[in-house]
Formats: C-alpha cells, structure tokens, sequence
C-alpha cells in the first residue's frame, strides 16, 4: 500500500459534516483522521468512532471546536469508493466528544463517537393513539414524520395478519418512537433499522424480516492457500439457543384454553442448512392467554424465529486482500470451513475498522443448522 | 408497503441482474409482453449524472486508452465509464484519440455534493 501515491489508491473516503444538511468536510479535517470504527448491525442501532489527530494551533482546535463544528446532533456521512465504486457506511449523529491533550507531541487526539441517523426516534417520548391501525401502518405513520433527513421508510406487512378491532382494544404508544417500533417489530419476528444510501444524505429505514433470500455476495474463504481471503474465522453451535414457544389462548366467552399449534417458520426465515438444529428448549410465553389469537400466534411465530440462529461464526477480513466490501444484513457463502460448516450464512453485524494504508472488517454470520443446502456458493 | 414476499426476488438488494460495479445497477428494469405472451426484461434508458463541478484534468498521451484511465485514476480499469460519463462523449474511444486533450476526470467517490 505505501508505494502508492495519496489520492490514487483502491479504497477513497470522503466525509461530509453538517447541522442537517451536510457538506464536505474542509481539507485540515479530512488530513487529520486517524482511524474510524463504524458497527452496523441488524436489529440494532449502529454506532460509529472516528479520531482525529490534534495538533497544537491548528484549525481544529482554534476555530472549529469553540465554534460548535463537532457538537453533538451534527450529522456525519461517510462515504467509500473501493475501485471507482462508491457506497455510503455511515449516516449518523454525533453524541460525545472527547479530547485527549498529551504532552507526547502528535499524541493528542480528538475522539467523536455517535450513532446512525435512528437516535432521532429516540430523543422524544411520546403518547399515542392508534386506533384501527395494524403494526404495519403504525409504523408508517411514525416513519413519516422523520423524512426531512432523508429517510424513506421500507415496511414489510406483518406475517400474521392482525386486524385491529377499536371496540375490542386501542393500541397505545408510551416510548419513544424508535422503542415503539423496535417493540412492533419483535412481536412480528421482524427487524428494525436503518440502511445508509445509496447517496449521502439519503438513508432507507427496513421493517421487515432478515432478508434471507436473493443473490449471495462473493464468498468468504478460509484455510485454501493464497485463495483465502478471511484471516481467521470461528464457529460455534449453541444446542440451547433455540427454543420452542408455547402459546395459549383463552376463549373469553366459553373460558376454555386451547394451545396454539407450533408455528412454521419457513416464510419468515428460509432454511439455510440442510441440517436443522433441534429445540431443546420448551418455554410458555405468559400473557398470551389476554390476547387476540392471531396477536398471539404472531408472538409464538417471532419467538420460534428469533431464536433459531443456534450456528454464529465471527472472523475478520482484509478489504484489500478480499476486493469487496462486505455488507451486513444480506447472505454470503463460506468455503474452506469443513463440510459441516460450508454454506450460506446471514451476515449478522460487520464492523469497519478504517486507518490510513488499512481496511480491516470484522464480522458476524449465523444461521440455523448444519451442512450447506447446496454443493456450491457464489465465488 | 409491501406485502410479505409478494414482490420478494424484485425488492431485494442483490437480486438484480447487474453488479455494483457496472453502469447499468441503478437502471429500471422494464418488462416487454411479446405478441405470443412471454416476458423479456430489458434495462431501460441510462440518464446521465449530473456533470461534476469540481472535476480533474488529465492530458491525455499518445497511445493511451480510456481502460488506462480507469486504472490509474480508479484502480479498476472496469471503470472508464465514469470519466465517459464525465466528459459527455459517444464513443469512448473519442476520449483519448487526440493527444494534448484536456479531460476531466470525476472524484473517485463518484458524488458531487
């Protein structure tokens, strides 16, 4: 990497600062990041770490700190081009800042940490009716009223259909907005969060299940020579991470229970082993014996799915060594790991690790069983 | 809103037929009903992005192609096409046929904001 000259290397960032509408940084900023640590996560908020070198009399901290450049609630996108191709990893607020001053020269340091652009739903807690308005169109509704930062909103209707009845009961929000989705969402089995791009500025919130179908991203190879492109990468099998639900439902006239059938949780999550890992586990849900039957049979659906990643693998890659990006939230192949681990995964979390000359990821798979589906992934 | 799975395969990231790297990822798919009813999808028309403002230049020397240009400028030689668009010509060859042109050449993270 350092025979290449500045400014005609394969991975270009870019950094664009601002109140709301944001701009690109000035050149002293941009020269002065050290190193920057994004996490992306499904059903998660992501957060983000960028360092800053702070020289004495600089720009940095003459104008730009007193003059509220780094305050918190200033927006921060950052932007990578690896090869030409372009992609937004970061849309996010800032929360704190810290400056570190040492009397080592060079060794002073201004670190800004935030999180993406969902903190917003969390500022405000709120009171709210929602009569005769299914999880879906609740969410909808909430959504709406952040697009001025640029967020489309991708809602998935929910698996179970719930028809809201106003005579029978009112739904009623008493949280923030982002603690009122994120409820929604793991009743239905869903995820919540907010993907940036494709341009900077624009961000898409997904509601919807863990999108487990769809083209693969190039394979991640391990233990195969000069092919390999994953540094290390372990796998663990938790026998006790699944369980089953049981769900009852009282019929309020005749006061007789009857337990739910278990549910299928093919189209929410299609398998991606050959192997399914058992439950061992059998747990009541409480308070599902109140509830409609289908608010009920949704709860048993998003438990029995939430819970049937039993396989996780985590491990580390060299962007450049590898050539793409790794994205989260969508499947990749994994070979060279043996025949019971070989397969499909879901990317669960990645976390970027930018200094200069370096473009390290770490990441999370999981799934749900052993031995791949198919004799072959995506190179 | 979606419904669950109607429209699946069409809405998901990765799911189209082009790669990030190519021109044609953002375009709109389009399908044409032929007369005895199956279905051909085809990519419709690529506008142009908006010229940067803020571009390079590069002189072109005798001998250079515009996969040369991709190289050096985006480490790719796949992405000539972006210094193409830049510099609104036909025929990409037109770019480097005479040398002493002045081009322009876009930011290697391709926004302009």
């Amino acid at each position: 990497m350092s025979e290449v000259p500045i400014g005609s290397g394969p991975v270009h960032l870019s950094l664009h600062m601002g109140p709301k509408l944001t701009r690109p940084v000035p050149g002293e900023v941009a020269q002065a990041l050290l190193s920057a640590q994004i996490t992306s996560t499904a059903g998660e908020r992501s957060g983000f770490q960028l360092a800053f070198d702070l020289t004495k009399k600089g720009r940095i901290v003459d104008r730009l700190l007193p003059e509220g450049f780094f305050d918190p609630k200033t927006r921060v996108i950052l932007a990578l081009a690896i090869k030409g191709t372009p992609s937004v990893i970061l849309d996010g607020l800032i929360v704190r800042n810290e400056v570190g001053a040492s009397n080592q020269p060079g060794q002073s340091t201004l670190t800004v940490t935030g999180e993406d652009l969902t903190l917003l739903l969390d500022l405000e807690e709120r009171t709210d009716r929602y009569p005769n308005l299914a999880p879906s169109q609740r969410v909808e509704r909430i959504l709406g009223k952040y697009a001025d930062y640029g967020i489309d909103s991708r809602i998935i209707r929910e698996q179970v259909h719930q028809p809201p009845r106003e005579e029978l009961r009112v739904d009623y929000q008493s949280s923030t907005d982002l603690q009122y989705v994120n409820d929604l969402a793991r009743a239905n089995g869903y995820t919540f969060y907010l993907d940036p791009g494709p341009r900077p500025g624009r961000s898409t919130a997904y509601w919807g299940p863990e999108q487990r179908l769809g083209q693969r991203q190039h394979a991640l190879t391990v233990n195969s020579d000069a092919h390999s492109t994953v540094d290390q990468l372990t796998f663990a099998y938790d026998g006790t991470a699944r369980e089953q639900p049981e769900a009852r439902v009282q019929d309020p006239a005749t006061r007789r229970v009857t337990l739910l059938p278990d549910p299928d949780i093919g189209p929410l999550r299609p398998p991606l082993a050959r192997r399914e890992s058992p439950a061992l586990k059998r747990k009541p849900l409480s308070g599902t014996a109140k509830m409609d039957p289908e608010r009920a049979r949704a709860q048993a659906l998003a438990r029995a799915a939430t819970s049937a990643d039993a396989i996780s693998g985590s491990g580390s890659l060299d962007v450049n060594r590898h050539g793409y990006v790794l994205r989260p939230r969508e499947l990749v192949g994994v070979r060279g790991a043996g025949v019971t681990y070989d397969g499909d995964y879901y990317v669960k979390s990645v976390t970027h690790n930018l200094r200069v000359g370096s473009y390290q990821q770490n990441f999370t798979l999981s799934r749900e069983g052993l031995v791949a589906r198919s004799d072959t992934v995506r190179p | 809103m979606i419904e669950p799975y109607e429209t699946a395969l069409d809405d998901i990231p990765g799911a189209h037929p082009y790669p990030r790297t190519s021109r044609y990822h953002d375009v709109e798919i389009g399908v044409h009903r032929t007369a005895d009813g199956t279905e051909v999808r085809y990519a419709k028309r690529r506008l142009l992005p908006k010229l940067p403002e803020h571009a390079d230049e590069h002189v072109v020397n005798a001998g250079e192609r515009p996969d040369h240009l991709g190289q050096r400028y985006f480490g790719d030689p796949g992405q000539w096409w972006r210094i193409a668009d830049a510099n609104p010509v036909l025929d990409p060859a037109e770019l480097t046929a005479e040398p002493g042109r002045a081009i322009d050449v876009p930011s290697p993270g391709g926004f302009d904001v």
